[in-house]
């Protein structure tokens, strides 16, 4: 039991990366490939706020957020808006992303730095298994942050917004939806919930300089499983790729975790291409 | 013969020369450390040109070459620690090894579209490192492969000028077969897919068999690389091929121009000498690299090969003069050198299709014989797109047989169809970027007679016979359509009406059983409309099936034989002009007495 908690932890961290790429995805069909390390670019600010300054935990969450949002914010600017042919943006996020991962180890190198939490970091026993307090609460915070997707998406103008542009951008627009400016809110505001999300997903993970080549790829493990678009897939995608990360670590030795994640994914792909949560629509012209 | 459209035909006389160049630099006597950084551009420019061929030409951006690079310098140093030396069976076995990689990643990665390749591929260099400490008693884990031999070729030791000389040959010898690639009708077909997989199924393309094949070629400049790293050192370590070098690898590719043969050796040199001639630089170099991708990204498509290639073609325009010819499309230009064509009757047979609750075609059936117009007329939303797009095979009806010459294809892919003979047109002519006239007509005959990549890389017989075809063909499609004296200017500089006819010598090249044409009046003008209309009329009394899906009720009834006229997703009239024009429910549809239904397309 204790390797499930720590196996849907860190599968809450994964979801929560692709649930950034869902954000993204849904708003402007385009895929922010340096997602992860704007929560790894969070993940170290926590560190120098709340380590470095010693600041109200509260007020760290406000700024990372912050903080984050701006990265997320130049980088929409710089590296996806100019960009004319939608491939390109692969390659120009991809290169955000190795910026973000140089200035991280330039400013805070390459070491592991541990970041604390305010519950403590002693392990407690819950439902049969050792767990530190951050674990749960990691779980409980991507479902809640799930739960509101759906909430907003469905409740609130800007929710249907985004999901009238994710069915049919020219449609959205013709209503009067600002597409532009509501790709370029998804973005800054995928930004802000990666931040605020990182001062959670520090103290599980250290902050340390190759954690968004790592979270990237899960991320998307998680993402290509569920399904793109998919909120729930996120969820349940990341849990299966957290789960087989430790167990395969736990059972066949740690250099066959990503390994078996890849043959989870390969198997996925042949089985059902769209991901799980996601049926394949047909081809038009 | 030479200088036709130099942007697709690259040179090679040029490169040729730069390459014996590089061979004789040992003899310049270069200094330990530059000699050295030339020998690592060359292994990045190897990997770099690999990528090109599958990101610049077949639009996908993959980072797996890395993977590759490693499955080659692994199988080489294994090889040389069991006492085969031998370069030449080393690099026989790594480039095989890369292949074998690219293959089996490129299956399942293919699959679903650009990104699942990218993320599958990224992930696979992360794998590496993995793959190496399982497998370490064979690979000596995270130390690294040592105790590799010297490197021979038929029992001769190289040495270091030898190694160097031998380096240099086996670059250009992957050069010229990049070279033979690109500037081949295979290298067209990759442009036709990179601008529209739609358009490469229509023309019979396999969109999956095209692009894998891509890729996996791509491995072998990689596994060579490793290969010829591997045997540099004498050593492989596993922290040289990690995620930095995939990142480097596609910098230098943008850099450098994906879209570029030579680009490759420019960006991996540029790339090697400024990353890693001064360690001071080193910590940088993931800023460096990410600018470089950003930048590329967003501004230089081209990458250095382009602004080489504008440079070069500015100096052309400006000796050439104004030369340019400023022939007209003459009205009676085509005196028509087909003499007949082999047009098939395509029969559909109660077609039913639903979206959801939606009933677009309801039991509809249509009859097109060789020889005669058929035109499927019918309001918006009455479900003759549909019936178009289930005959191509971009749907799959619920129900209904579908049969051109009396073979059954309702249900197969796209391409299957198409190879079939059905050929087709699109509402908005799918034309792919800087192809000129003459190229673009030919790629409709890709799959119609087809040459293997052997062929294709050593200039067989065979493809030289085909490419013959493929010049006579065009000439006469183009004739007939009466663009022949366009045949060399850059085909998406066309106006509008001329793209349309330049999609029916397409269609027509490849001799096809049936052609559909989709609302193929819509936009020209009256004096076009003339044009094709005689065009037409010429195909049909050759022989050939053709079907026109049109709003133009006045050209409809002018042009076709036979017209079938769908309403809400029924043939609601069908028969000769006349008898449709007489129709008093087809008046009704068309005067737009009872048009109360909401329809939709």
């Amino acid at each position: 039991m204790t390797l499930v908690w720590g196996g849907l932890a860190l599968g809450a961290i994964y979801a929560l990366v692709a649930i950034g790429y869902n954000i993204v995805y849904l708003s402007a069909k385009t895929f922010n490939f340096a997602h992860a390390q704007l929560l790894m670019l969070g993940v170290f600010v926590t560190y120098t706020c709340l380590m470095e300054w010693r600041l109200p935990w509260l007020l760290v969450i406000v700024l990372a957020a912050a903080a984050v949002a701006v990265v997320a914010a130049i980088e929409n600017l710089v590296a996806v808006r100019p960009v004319k042919d939608v491939h390109n943006i692969l390659v120009t996020t991809l290169g955000a992303s190795t910026f973000l991962d140089g200035t991280v180890s330039l400013i805070w190198g390459n070491q592991p730095l541990a970041v604390s939490f305010p519950l403590g970091g002693n392990a407690i026993d819950l439902l049969g298994g050792r767990v530190y307090p951050i674990e749960p609460i990691l779980i409980l915070l991507v479902i809640v942050i799930v739960l509101a997707d759906f909430w907003i998406s469905r409740r609130f103008l800007v929710g249907l917004a985004l999901r009238a542009m994710s069915e049919d951008p020219e449609a959205a627009q013709l209503r009067g939806v600002n597409i532009r400016a509501m790709a370029f809110g998804a973005f800054v505001a995928a930004g802000a919930l990666a931040g605020a999300a990182a001062v959670f997903v520090g103290p599980k993970t250290f902050a340390v300089s190759t954690l968004g080549d790592s979270l990237a790829l899960k991320g998307f493990v998680a993402l290509a499983i569920g399904g793109f678009g998919s909120m729930p897939g996120a969820l349940v995608g990341g849990a299966a790729v957290g789960l087989v990360e430790i167990l395969a670590a736990r059972y066949l030795g740690g250099e066959y975790s990503n390994p078996m994640i890849f043959v989870m994914l390969l198997t996925v792909f042949i089985i059902r291409p769209a991901g799980l949560f996601v049926h394949s629509s047909e081809r038009t012209v | 013969m030479f200088n036709n459209s130099s942007a697709n035909r690259p040179l090679w006389l040029i490169p040729l020369a730069v390459g014996v160049l590089f061979l004789f630099l040992p003899l310049l006597g270069l200094d330990y450390g530059t000699s050295r950084q030339v020998q690592l551009s060359i292994i990045l420019a190897l990997v770099v040109s690999g990528m090109n061929l599958s990101l610049g030409y077949a639009g996908e951006l993959a980072l797996g070459q890395v993977a590759m690079y490693a499955a080659g310098a692994y199988a080489a140093g294994l090889l040389s620690i069991h006492g085969q030396t031998d370069l030449l069976i080393q690099l026989a076995a790594a480039g095989l090894s890369g292949l074998v990689v690219g293959v089996l990643t490129g299956v399942p990665g293919l699959r679903m579209g650009s990104w699942t390749l990218a993320m599958t591929s990224f992930f696979l260099v992360l794998l590496v490192p993995d793959i190496i400490s399982v497998f370490k008693e064979y690979t000596g884990g995270r130390n690294g492969l040592a105790g590799i031999n010297p490197p021979t070729v038929f029992g001769y030791d190289l040495g270091s000028t030898g190694y160097y000389v031998a380096m240099v040959l086996v670059t250009m010898a992957w050069f010229a077969a990049m070279r033979n690639i690109v500037a081949s009708r295979m290298g067209l077909a990759l442009r036709v897919l990179k601008k529209s997989p739609v358009l490469a199924s229509a023309m019979g393309i396999s969109v999956y068999r095209m692009k894998l094949m891509a890729y996996a070629l791509a491995a072998i400049p990689a596994g060579l690389a490793g290969a010829l790293f591997a045997n540099l050192d004498l050593y492989v370590s596993p922290e040289s091929i990690g995620f930095g070098f995939a990142v480097t690898v596609l910098a230098a590719s943008v850099l450098g121009g994906s879209m570029s043969v030579y680009g490759a050796i420019a960006g991996a040199g540029v790339l090697q000498f400024a990353l890693n001639y001064s360690s001071d630089l080193q910590q940088f170099s993931p800023l460096i690299a990410g600018v470089i991708l950003i930048v590329g990204g967003v501004a230089l498509t081209g990458g250095l090969a382009g602004m080489g290639e504008t440079t070069v073609r500015w100096l052309g325009a400006r000796l050439a003069g104004a030369g340019n010819d400023n022939a007209r499309a003459s009205a009676g230009a085509s005196a028509g050198t087909l003499d007949h064509i082999d047009g098939q009757p395509l029969i559909a047979n109660d077609v039913s299709k639903s979206f959801g609750g939606n009933q677009a075609l309801d039991g509809v059936s249509l009859q097109a014989m060789p020889g005669a117009i058929t035109a499927l007329i019918g309001p918006n939303g009455s479900g003759k797109t549909t019936l178009l797009n289930i005959i191509c095979g971009f749907y799959r009806g619920q129900s209904g047989e579908i049969s051109l010459g009396g073979k059954e294809m309702h249900g197969l892919a796209p391409d299957r169809v198409a190879r079939l003979g059905v050929s087709r047109t699109f509402q908005t002519p799918h034309i792919p970027d800087q192809l000129t006239v003459k190229e673009v007509v030919i790629t409709g005959r890709y799959t119609h007679e087809q040459a293997s990549i052997l062929g294709v890389l050593f200039r067989s017989p065979r493809y030289r016979r085909i490419v013959r075809n493929d010049e006579r063909d065009a000439k006469r499609v183009l004739e007939l359509v009466g663009l022949a004296h366009l045949e060399s200017v850059v085909a998406t500089s066309l106006p509008l009406g001329q793209r349309r006819l330049l999609e029916l010598a397409r269609c027509l090249i490849s001799n096809p059983g049936a052609i559909l044409l989709d609302e193929v009046a819509s936009g020209l003008d009256e004096n076009e409309i003339k044009v094709l209309s005689r065009i037409l009329r010429e195909l049909r009394d050759k022989g050939s099936t053709i079907v026109l899906v049109e709003h133009n009720f006045q050209l409809v009834t002018s042009l076709a034989d036979q017209i079938f006229v769908l309403a809400q997703g029924r043939v609601m009239s069908s028969g000769t002009p006349e008898h449709v024009r007489a129709d008093p429910k087809v008046k009704r549809e068309y005067l737009g007495v009872d048009t109360g239904n909401g329809d939709q397309e």
